[in-house]
């Protein structure tokens, strides 16, 4: 076990030095937070991404071994143990933790340490009395390893092989889930608000079909609401709603005809089919929108009080502008072209995916806990007691893991018990 | 009704500061009424302190938990009731003079957050995060206890023979079991928190670990409990170094709930 403990020292200050330092990013990044000499470091120990190098895998598979070796190489003497623990001949040739002498009755005693069931006998012709419980408790450390492996196992396959994909869009787009071969369609997206303009829920109504395939059939499809903290399943992947933002709708004239239109999420663009290489983008959008002096424009609520664009303008990949907007001013004119935006909403940003360890890992998490339950909250306790010559008793007690303090609720039985009697 | 809770809120403030004055009187002055009376000023700081989170559960229409004031006052309480178990159950009203200072700390910082109640946004609304937290107060009061006990543990050696305190603090196996007690209802409870929180991120986030450093710390803090308790189990390291191994723990389970919302960056720094 010398090895299991330095097993852990050494796992708990891998995780407290990642956790000071910032995960995932570039060696650039090091560079400049720390220094070049210090970013190598850190890159070359794969402490950017300590979680998932080779050494922190490593640590993990050898608990992982160390457990299954512990597990197997306890699983005989455990059970038994088990056997033991409850056989009168053992405790009788066993040690015990306390003792008491010339006892007048030894029936409360049991009683008040809650120990009714007893067993009577006769060995070596003095009569024996014993009893005990909890021991289903020395399985506790046991099944809590237990746990502790499936857990991890769970953890680790569903990092092998989960999939998740993110799909985004306003109420009525239909997009592809990623190359899952799924389809999503979004059927509605609301932001609700509390009287006090602050969002309460964001909830979209959405279906998940399989891609047809050739035929023109309507496919079958599954659909749920989902909305923060409430994930829905359809055909076993896990929807959630997962972050959202604002759309609005590009309009382009030219010379008072419509010539092109397209609902955009804010960051998306349209390039003006007309004219390749002008492209017009909705950067971002404010429903209430206000220009903070000397920090820029932000929003006062998520009410539409007060709309506001801001837009870019690019040629060939080159910004050529980058302004507000508000209905009120007109179109914006480019070259011969009349650009405007509407129907602001927000869309949501769907997460879709796969996981078929979670599971394995709850359950892992939940036998860890029953573990612990019975290694700490039973512990096995056995009491006897043997007929002496003068017509008393001697009491026994034992309980490995009671220690102090079984004691002392042995004594304090046995001492309330001699009160006002003999000894 | 908030003012009533406010009102109530510095009440227990003053009782729990009343009630460390009188346990520090109990055992300057070795008069066994005055301890009692300290514990009778402690248990009236929880019964008003109950008062007062649950004033403010109704007012906010929720589980007063979620933010740094209300996780602050509920650990506060978690300690006090805790404690107040371990000195009634175990006959140990020493164990209020080293508890008491720890929570007057923790109140105090309580008093020092924002008292403002917000709507919730949509993340933090989840039965689940009311598992989340009131699992975590269970949890830190009961290693709170074992940080004191380890604290007792490491002190006792060091004291001078004195009739009193040897009648009031336990016998080093003893301490030892009773740290062992209350680390153990410790790790139960943060591993229903850990649990119950990875549920939460789950249904919340689509994630139920992501290494976030809030996260990380209450593995860490895990390990270091088991380390402790797998320290106990092997001869020769019961005691001190299972002592040392409680105190570290708190320190762990202090910076996972100060230390990473204000040095580290992570998804639960909102709070
Ligand atoms: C994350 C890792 C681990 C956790 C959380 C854990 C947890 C526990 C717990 C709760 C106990 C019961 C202690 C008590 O009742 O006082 C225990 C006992 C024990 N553990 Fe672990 N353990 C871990 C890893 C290991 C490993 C890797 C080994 C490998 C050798 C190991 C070997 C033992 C042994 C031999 C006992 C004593 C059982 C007894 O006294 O009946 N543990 N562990």
């Amino acid at each position: 076990m010398r090895f299991a403990i330095l097993l852990l020292v050494i796992l708990a200050a891998a995780c407290v030095v990642a956790s000071f330092i910032t995960q995932g990013q570039s060696y650039a990044w090091y560079a400049s937070a720390y220094s070049e000499r210090k970013a190598a470091l850190i890159v070359a120990l794969g402490l950017d991404d300590a979680f998932h190098s080779w050494w922190f895998i490593a640590l993990t598979a050898f608990l992982c071994g160390n457990l299954i070796f512990c597990n197997l190489i306890r699983l005989k003497p455990l059970l038994e143990r088990t056997r033991a623990e409850g056989d009168i001949g053992a405790a009788l040739a066993g040690p015990a933790d306390v003792t008491a002498e010339a006892v007048a009755d030894p029936l409360p005693v049991f009683n008040r340490l809650r120990l009714p069931q007893l067993q009577e006998r006769e060995i070596e012709s003095k009569k024996v009395l014993f009893a005990g419980k909890n021991r289903l408790g020395l399985w506790g450390p046991w099944v809590c390893h237990l746990g502790i492996l499936l857990l991890i196992l769970g953890f680790a396959l569903g990092q092998m092989t989960h999939r998740e994909w993110t799909v985004y869009g306003v109420k009525g787009d239909t997009k592809a889930v990623g190359d899952s071969g799924f389809f999503l369609t979004i059927d509605d997206f609301q932001v609700k608000l509390r009287p006090d303009d602050t969002v309460e829920q964001y909830v979209a109504d959405v279906s998940l079909f399989r891609a047809p395939q050739g035929s023109t059939a309507v496919p079958d499809s599954q659909s749920a609401t989902v909305s923060v903290n409430h994930p829905a399943r359809l055909y076993g992947m896990k929807v959630y709603q997962n972050s959202t933002g604002y759309a609005a709708r590009i309009s382009v004239e030219e010379a008072g005809t419509p010539l092109q239109t397209a609902v955009v999420c804010a960051g998306e663009g349209i390039e003006i089919a007309d004219a390749p290489g002008l492209v017009v983008y909705l950067n971002a959008f404010y429903p209430d929108f206000y220009l903070q002096p000397g920090v820029g424009p932000a929003t006062l609520s998520g009410v539409m009080r007060n709309p506001a664009y801001l837009y870019s303008i690019y040629y060939q990949e080159r910004m050529v502008g980058m302004n507000y907007w508000q209905p009120a001013e007109g179109p914006i004119t480019v070259n011969d072209y009349a650009i405007s935006f509407s129907e602001p909403q927000s869309y949501t940003l769907l997460q879709v995916k796969q996981d078929r360890f979670e599971e394995l890992a709850l359950a892992g998490g939940l036998i860890v806990m029953l573990g612990l339950l019975l290694a700490f909250y039973l512990q096995p306790v056995k009491v006897w007691a043997v007929a002496d010559e003068a017509g008393g008793w001697t009491l026994y007690g034992r309980s490995r893991k009671g220690g102090a303090l079984f004691k002392e609720a042995f004594s304090q039985a046995v001492d309330r018990d001699s009160k006002g009697e003999a000894k | 009704m908030i003012q009533v809770e406010n009102v109530l809120f510095y009440g227990v403030l003053l009782l729990y500061f009343g009630a460390m004055i009188l346990y520090f009187v109990f055992v300057a002055a070795k008069k066994e009424g005055v301890g009692k009376l300290a514990q009778g000023v402690q248990l009236l700081g929880l019964v008003l302190h109950t008062g007062a989170i649950v004033l403010r559960g109704i007012a906010s229409g929720r589980l007063p938990m979620t933010n740094q004031y209300e996780f602050a006052t509920a650990f506060a309480w978690g300690l006090c009731l805790v404690s107040l178990i371990f000195i009634r159950r175990f006959r140990f009203p020493l164990l209020g003079a080293f508890a008491a200072p720890v929570i007057f700390l923790i109140i105090g910082y309580a008093a020092m957050q924002s008292k403002e109640i917000h709507e919730l946004m949509p993340a933090l609304q989840s039965n689940w995060l009311g598992f989340h937290v009131s699992t975590a107060i269970i949890a830190y009061g009961a290693f709170g206890v074992s940080f004191v006990l380890g604290i007792i543990f490491l002190m006792r050696d060091r004291m001078k023979e004195s009739g009193f305190l040897d009648q009031h603090i336990p016998s080093r196996e003893k301490l030892d079991m009773l740290s062992y007690r209350s680390v153990s209802l410790g790790l139960l409870f943060l591993t229903l928190t850990i649990l119950t929180g990875a549920i939460w991120a789950e249904r919340a986030w689509g994630s139920y670990w992501s290494w976030d450093p809030k996260e990380t710390w209450s593995l860490v803090t895990w390990l270091v409990y088991a380390i402790y308790l797998h320290l106990r189990i092997r001869k020769g390291w019961q005691g001190k170094a299972a002592a040392v191994f409680a105190v570290a723990g708190f320190v762990c389970v202090i910076f996972t709930y100060i230390g990473v919302n204000t040095l580290l960056p992570g998804v639960h720094s909102y709070k």
